[in-house]
């Protein structure tokens, strides 16, 4: 804990009293509504907002005792027992479980949907298990990509327009938008396909686009959410392709999946079981599953996009 | 980012269009009647307004009270004392007389009419125009000699005549129990608005003449009231009530006794009443406004419902509370002002086509077009608040699983 000194989360914890979820002692009182209102502030300011040190650490992601308690009234669920994780830059990692091993609710944490009942969670080298609903809005925006099983695309809506909304909300210019929206869309293959809507798009283009809008405001950590899940093998194979490339291109990607065809592209594999870690491995890309692919016919599209991708610098 | 908005609310609202034009409809209805009812009111003051001005807006009526229980016969006036307050406000007054007015038979040949005679003053032409198309109007030389000379309309000549030019024509007629022979010196054309027209149609009937007041009103005779016509209509008020005190005074009376009603009293008393009126039948119309609110706001509420995924994905993305919160502020907010726009075309349209068809110049004042759009926005906003904040509050994760 030598750099994320900057806000000290023992002041505003309750977190750490036992009994007393750290959520519900957060959601009130005056000091998450100061400093909220100060984010908002903040964040206005072009560049990067106030509360974010200069990290110069190798860890990305780093999880402290984190817990995770689902109060569903009549009795309380423990989602997540104390996990103790770290994701370094630049990493490609698969996070595995079966449905139920908590690993939803890892990935909603992770990507600052959800907040934990306990525990820290530095994310760039801030805690963000503290946050109030806009900071944590606004982390998203600027930290987090997101890729959905269900490719989340909004509907009626250009591709161009998709890729586009996250730099929308962080108050980008239009014309900065729009060439920037074009150069992710190229990258992953998608030019010509700027503007058609999301229902004239294949499976394997619509999370194309996703992951295009998920890399929009240059985030340090994208996340993803079984992204495979509702494509076939050829567009699954294209996507994680794409993925593996961008990973060599430096970003730090976390996929979450319960496919073990799926995870076998990433680097480093975290199995969990009932809300705990029970394995933490490095993966060695396998080789088979790159001919296997081959033979099912892989499409043009997703080879090409990746050199072109490479001579955009992003 | 407002116009990021504004984009996302118009294709939000092209994506319902059915939908999203019968909510509109409420406030359509609602500011096109108020619009329409505002705007028929002010035409009306309008209509008033010049009516008052045609009849002379400084003219006053100068008589005893008529809530004076105890009226002597010294309350009355006689024409020295007109000729005295002449004497003594000469320089105010434009046109005083005492206001004869008589109905009476007129007879020319086998034709009898009735007439009404108004007696005047050879300077009435000065105070109240007439545009004379034949013959010349009463002289000084009339009143003074108590000549039986007349003016009258082409309508009221056309009537007893048969013919519009009846200069040196005759006819015989009972004033105050007097049979006398009248010649017609002059006749004028009435200029009617087409809306006074209509109002009151050609006169076929009966006839209307100018006679001088000096038949009418002998020296010793008694008359109840002055007709009085201020020269300066800034000072109208401050002289006409010099004027109540003034007789009041000569009559020994209290000058509360007297009653001095000028043409721009009750103008004035006629427009806050026609102003009154169109207020409360507006604030009725306005309830219908209030009802096409309502109905924004349950469109609203199933938009916040049906796109439930849409605003988890915005979140998801970066959209803090606010974002959200003015997103669909916008679009409840264009959906009302676009029925105000809609609704001030149709009420305004309505008022003028209306208007035009009955020759009358109709008024939509820009200020209440302004306000109508301001309160349709405001409308949209209002209403708008509870479903925004609904979608603004909704948990991410929720949002992001809602099928």
């Amino acid at each position: 804990m030598k750099l994320w000194n900057h806000r000290k989360t023992e002041d505003l914890g309750g977190g750490w009293l036992p009994g007393k979820p750290g959520r519900k002692f957060r959601a009130g009182g005056i000091i998450p509504k100061l400093t909220a209102a100060w984010a908002d502030r903040r964040g206005k300011i072009p560049g990067l907002p106030g509360y974010i040190t200069e990290n110069i650490s190798e860890e990305l992601i780093r999880l402290e005792d984190l817990v995770k308690i689902y109060d569903t009234g009549a009795l309380k669920v423990l989602g997540l027992k104390r996990i103790n994780l770290t994701i370094h830059r630049g990493e490609f990692v698969a996070i595995m479980g079966q449905s139920g091993s908590g690993k939803s609710t890892l990935m909603n944490i992770l990507g600052c949907l959800d907040r934990p009942s306990m525990g820290h969670y530095y994310l760039d080298g801030v805690d963000v298990a503290a946050m109030g609903p806009d900071e944590l809005s606004l982390i998203r925006n600027r930290k987090i990509g997101f890729v959905f099983q269900s490719f989340n695309l909004i509907s009626r809506t250009s591709a161009l327009k998709n890729v586009e909304l996250p730099m929308t909300y962080a108050r980008k210019g239009k014309r900065f938008r729009e060439q920037r929206a074009r150069v992710l869309l190229e990258r992953v293959g998608l030019g010509k396909r700027a503007e058609h809507m999301p229902n004239e798009l294949s499976g394997g283009q619509r999370q194309r686009v996703a992951i295009a809008r998920a890399l929009a405001n240059e985030p340090p950590l994208l996340l993803a959410d079984e992204p495979t899940g509702n494509l076939d093998t050829a567009a699954s194979v294209e996507i994680m392709e794409l993925f593996s490339q961008l990973h060599k291109e430096g970003t730090t990607v976390v996929v979450v999946t319960h496919e073990e065809e799926i995870a076998a592209f990433t680097e480093r594999i975290i199995r969990f079981r009932d809300g705990m870690v029970v394995s933490d491995q490095p993966n060695m890309p396998r080789k088979p599953r790159q001919e296997k692919t081959g033979s099912a016919g892989m499409p043009g599209q997703g080879n090409t996009a990746v050199p072109e991708g490479e001579e955009e610098p992003c | 980012m407002l116009i990021e908005n504004m984009k996302m609310a118009f294709s939000a609202i092209r994506a319902n269009k059915m939908r999203s034009f019968l909510t509109m409809l409420g406030i359509i209805i609602g500011i096109g009647s108020v619009i329409s009812i505002v705007s028929i009111g002010d035409t009306m003051r309008n209509m008033f307004e010049g009516l008052y001005r045609e009849i002379g807006v400084t003219q006053a009526y100068l008589a005893i009270g008529y809530w004076v229980d105890d009226v002597r016969q010294s309350d009355y006036f006689t024409l020295d004392e007109m000729e005295r307050i002449k004497e003594i406000f000469g320089d105010e007054i434009a046109y005083i007389d005492s206001r004869p007015y008589v109905s009476a038979d007129a007879v020319s040949g086998r034709t009898t009419i009735k007439f009404s005679f108004n007696g005047i003053d050879y300077n009435y032409q000065e105070v109240q125009p007439v545009n004379m198309v034949y013959g010349r109007y009463l002289n000084e030389g009339d009143i003074l000699g108590r000549r039986k000379n007349v003016v009258m309309d082409t309508d009221s000549a056309m009537n007893l005549f048969g013919v519009e030019n009846a200069v040196g024509r005759t006819f015989r007629t009972t004033l105050y129990g007097t049979t006398e022979e009248y010649t017609v010196v002059g006749i004028y054309r009435k200029k009617l608005s087409p809306f006074q027209a209509m109002m009151m149609g050609a006169n076929t009937e009966g006839g209307e003449a100018f006679l001088p007041y000096t038949i009418l009103t002998w020296p010793n005779d008694y008359f109840y009231a002055m007709r009085i016509y201020a020269k300066d209509e800034a000072t109208m008020d401050e002289f006409y009530n010099r004027l109540k005190h003034y007789v009041a005074k000569s009559k020994g009376r209290a000058p509360e006794d007297f009653r001095l009603n000028s043409a721009k009293d009750e103008m004035g008393q006629m427009d806050s009443m026609m102003g009154g009126l169109a207020a409360a039948v507006g604030g009725i119309a306005a309830i219908s406004l209030l009802v096409g609110g309502i109905g924004i706001m349950n469109i609203m509420l199933v938009s916040v419902t049906e796109r439930t995924r849409e605003i988890g994905i915005r979140k998801s993305l970066g959209a803090r509370t606010r974002d959200v919160m003015v997103q669909f502020l916008t679009e409840s907010a264009i959906l009302s002002a676009c029925g105000g726009i809609v609704g001030i075309l149709l009420g305004g349209g309505l008022v003028m086509i209306g208007g035009s068809l009955l020759g009358v110049q109709a008024i939509v004042k820009p200020s209440v077009v302004v306000l109508a759009v301001g309160f349709s926005a405001m409308v949209g906003i209002f209403f708008g608040i509870y479903p925004a904040s609904k979608a603004a509050k909704k948990d991410p994760i929720e949002a992001l699983r809602y099928e």
